[in-house]
């Protein structure tokens, strides 16, 4: 489990998509207390619903081979979609505000609706590149490279610097356009600044974080805020603020609970705004005693996290006996077996010569090698539960079935259970897995030690999907004896 | 239609003329919407010092005039001079008209006055706030200077907005409605207070109001405004 301050620790190999979380989290409330107190709320959900419409088609245009594979990978032709969808629909709705036919709220809900159903109309169209369509627009963050972080901290670094700069344009544009017009000029042209801010910020995040936690972003950090404030520079500063507090609180839960991050996010600023309400309510002082009680809870439990799980303890501490090496038990529903990089099996395989259940290896046996490997590096004197009886059963991490088993197979010593719940590697840049690792000694099902790995892991060097799941096995491996 | 800020424009019109020259000359102008004039043939000319009342019921156009002289609508027939730069033109607004959603302190409101000064990258200047101090403490709001804008009553709410005006550095002041909404005494202090702009500060005040009563009590120069029509009554008496 990552600890609160390790999350801090630049060469955790979390730490570029910690980053870009906080990064869209300080500046995406700058844009977005502008749509709050413009009361174009609505805005922040259409675009980017808008922008994922243009991820979809844009691979849908590439898989009708009307746009070229670039270089570059599937965000960028995404980022493409993304952005050319944005501005388009921007300018739609802004075209269709000037000529003010209908209500402002039935614009946007008919182009969310028509961005929703387009979005999934093209994935349709397009069944082969489905799943990476899907995987960018639940805009993992956690994918996020260190070059993509480079990208998103120059544009929205640009986008907060221009945002700071024309604050008191911004200002006077969106609480009294006649001012505005009489000591600033031509009001369209500070509209189309702001719009166009906002378009690059969403155009960008959708396909870095996804549009749900962009809208999150966007809105909930400036209705927190809102409550507890009454200057526009104190507005700002604690949108930004509260912002940059629900990335960070977010991503800690997300990678503490293997929560995925953008509900996680959400639902965090969400109570953000009920905390908010609540406050504005109290005391100054007691909002004050409520904060300080607050931090000092954090401050706890960061203290308490940021202890490390104990490793696989030493072979001469454990049993003077064999260790019995159980099968890693599969618990996922999923067969979990590895590519073959072998194009010639893969033939054979498609003329139905040969079964890959038959000889192809899994995830099980990968991470089960490699327990052994290191096991025996501990010093333990491991024997695999097949060679006693072949017909032996992976064991479940349940310390008492195991045990049970292991008597009935007229085992004696200690067993090593392995159970994997979850593995889930939809790219090849990371995995998501729940394993449960068990020490439980035969004769009364006693825990000697026991480890859960629940968490995603980052796989930034495979090429494939086989080469991630192979990277996580590694991975966890040195976790569980390295501590 | 012929539309001119440029001072050279309207010299040579005595009618105009009256020892000073306008800030303002409508000849003859219609003022309205694409669709069609709200009011027609407008004579009307403003000077500095002079308090201008614009009377008539609600709906009758005093809005319209308003945003034609400001620059926001074009005037759809005539002439209309500008005699100093829109810059100059101080604007107070209604204050129903501003949306209470924005957390805005009274300070922050009157300093919106010097944002025409200010320079994007620039730190708002400290002489800036300190004249913003000084118009709060002119028109007697510099102890609500920290609070929130939108928890003060109509009456302070506009004196704060004449504040703002005040701090554009203003040649004219446009006031729209800056009595509506306003409890007696306060209404009494904003009639002084304009009062006392035009007389001491030289400053052409133009405000509306559907109290003709109070209109023709306080102003130099009564506008009226019903159907269509204009009708301009000057009251040397004042």
């Amino acid at each position: 489990m990552d600890g609160f301050f390790a999350i801090l620790n630049p060469s955790y190999l979390l730490f570029p998509a910690l980053v870009g979380t906080l990064i869209m989290g300080v500046v995406c409330p700058l844009i977005g207390s502008y749509l709050v107190l413009r009361r174009t709320i609505f805005l922040g959900l259409t675009l980017p619903e808008i922008a994922a419409a243009g991820v979809s088609f844009t691979f849908w245009l590439q898989q009708t081979g009307i746009l070229p594979k670039l270089a570059e990978g599937e965000r960028s032709i995404g980022m493409l979609g993304s952005l050319v969808f944005t501005f388009l629909g921007m300018g739609l709705l802004g075209y269709l505000e000037q000529r003010g036919k209908g209500l402002a709220e039935g614009r946007l809900a008919a182009a969310y609706a028509f961005a929703g159903a387009v979005t999934i109309l093209f994935m349709v169209f397009n069944p082969a590149g489905q799943v990476d369509v899907l995987n960018l627009l639940k805009g993992e963050v956690i994918a996020l490279s260190r070059g993509e972080l480079k990208l998103l901290a120059v544009v929205f670094g640009i986008v907060s610097i221009v945002m700071i700069a024309y604050r008191r344009e911004f200002l006077l544009i969106s609480f009294d356009r006649d001012l505005a017009f009489l000591l600033k000029g031509r009001q369209i042209v500070w509209d189309i600044l702001l719009y166009l801010l906002a378009g690059l910020v969403i155009a960008l995040g959708v396909i870095m974080a996804g549009p749900l936690l962009i809208f999150g972003f966007l809105v909930l950090p400036a209705l927190a805020a809102k409550p507890l404030v009454s200057r526009m520079s104190s507005f700002l500063v604690l949108s930004s603020v509260l912002g940059l507090v629900m990335a960070f609180v977010g991503f800690y839960s997300s990678v503490k609970l293997d929560l995925p991050l953008g509900p996680t996010d959400v639902a965090l600023g969400s109570c953000l705004i009920f905390l908010a309400y609540g406050l504005s309510r109290v005391s100054a002082r007691a909002r004050l005693a409520l904060i300080a009680g607050g931090l000092i809870a954090v401050s706890v439990n960061a203290c308490s996290a940021s202890r490390t799980e104990a490793p696989v303890p030493e072979a001469r501490a454990v049993s003077s006996q064999p260790v019995w090496l159980a099968k890693v038990k599969n618990s996922t529903a999923l067969p979990l077996l590895l590519p073959s990089n072998n194009p010639l099996r893969s033939l054979a395989e498609m003329a139905g010569k040969i079964s890959p259940a038959d000889y192809r290896q899994s995830v099980m046996d990968l991470l089960r090698q490699s327990l052994q490997s290191e096991l025996e590096k501990k010093g333990f004197q491991i024997s695999l539960t097949e060679e006693k009886d072949a017909r032996f059963p992976p064991l479940p991490s349940d310390s008492a079935g195991a045990a049970r088993i292991a008597r009935d197979g007229r085992l004696s010593g200690v067993v090593f259970a392995s159970e994997i719940f979850r593995w889930e590697g939809e790219t090849q840049k990371y995995v998501r897995a729940l394993a449960d690792f068990k020490l439980i000694r035969i004769d009364d099902g006693a825990v000697i030690w026991q480890r859960r790995v629940q968490r995603a892991i980052p796989t930034p060097s495979a090429t494939n999907l086989g080469q991630a799941s192979a990277d996580a096995v590694r991975a966890i491996v040195r976790e569980l004896f390295t501590g | 239609m012929k539309l001119s800020n440029n001072e050279a424009s309207i010299a040579g019109k005595p009618a105009f003329v009256a020892g000073v020259s306008p800030l303002i000359v409508m000849e003859n102008t219609s003022v309205g919407y694409g669709s069609g004039a709200v009011l027609t043939d407008v004579n009307l000319a403003i000077e500095p010092g002079k308090l201008v009342g614009l009377a008539g019921p609600n709906g009758s156009g005093k809005t319209t005039l308003f945003r034609t002289l400001l620059g926001l609508l074009p005037p759809l027939r005539g002439t209309l001079v500008r005699n100093c730069a829109l810059a100059k033109f101080g604007y107070v607004p209604q204050s129903a008209a501003l949306d209470p959603q924005f957390p805005l302190s009274v300070l922050e409101i009157v300093e919106m006055g010097a944002y025409g000064r200010v320079q994007p990258f620039q730190v708002f200047p400290a002489r800036e706030t300190k004249r913003a101090f000084e118009v709060l403490e002119q028109v007697g709001m510099a102890h609500v200077r920290g609070k929130s804008f939108f928890a003060l009553s109509g009456g302070q709410k506009q004196r704060v907005l004449i504040a703002r005006a005040l701090l554009v550095d203003p040649a004219i002041m446009i006031l729209d409605e800056p009595l509506a909404g306003v409890d007696e005494e306060s209404r009494e202090s904003i009639t002084d207070l304009l009062i006392r702009l035009s007389r001491e500060q030289r400053l052409a005040v133009f405000f509306s109001s559907h109290d003709l009563e109070m209109v023709q009590r306080v102003a130099d120069k009564i506008v009226r405004v019903d159907k269509g029509a204009v009708a301009v009554e000057e009251r040397s008496g004042c």
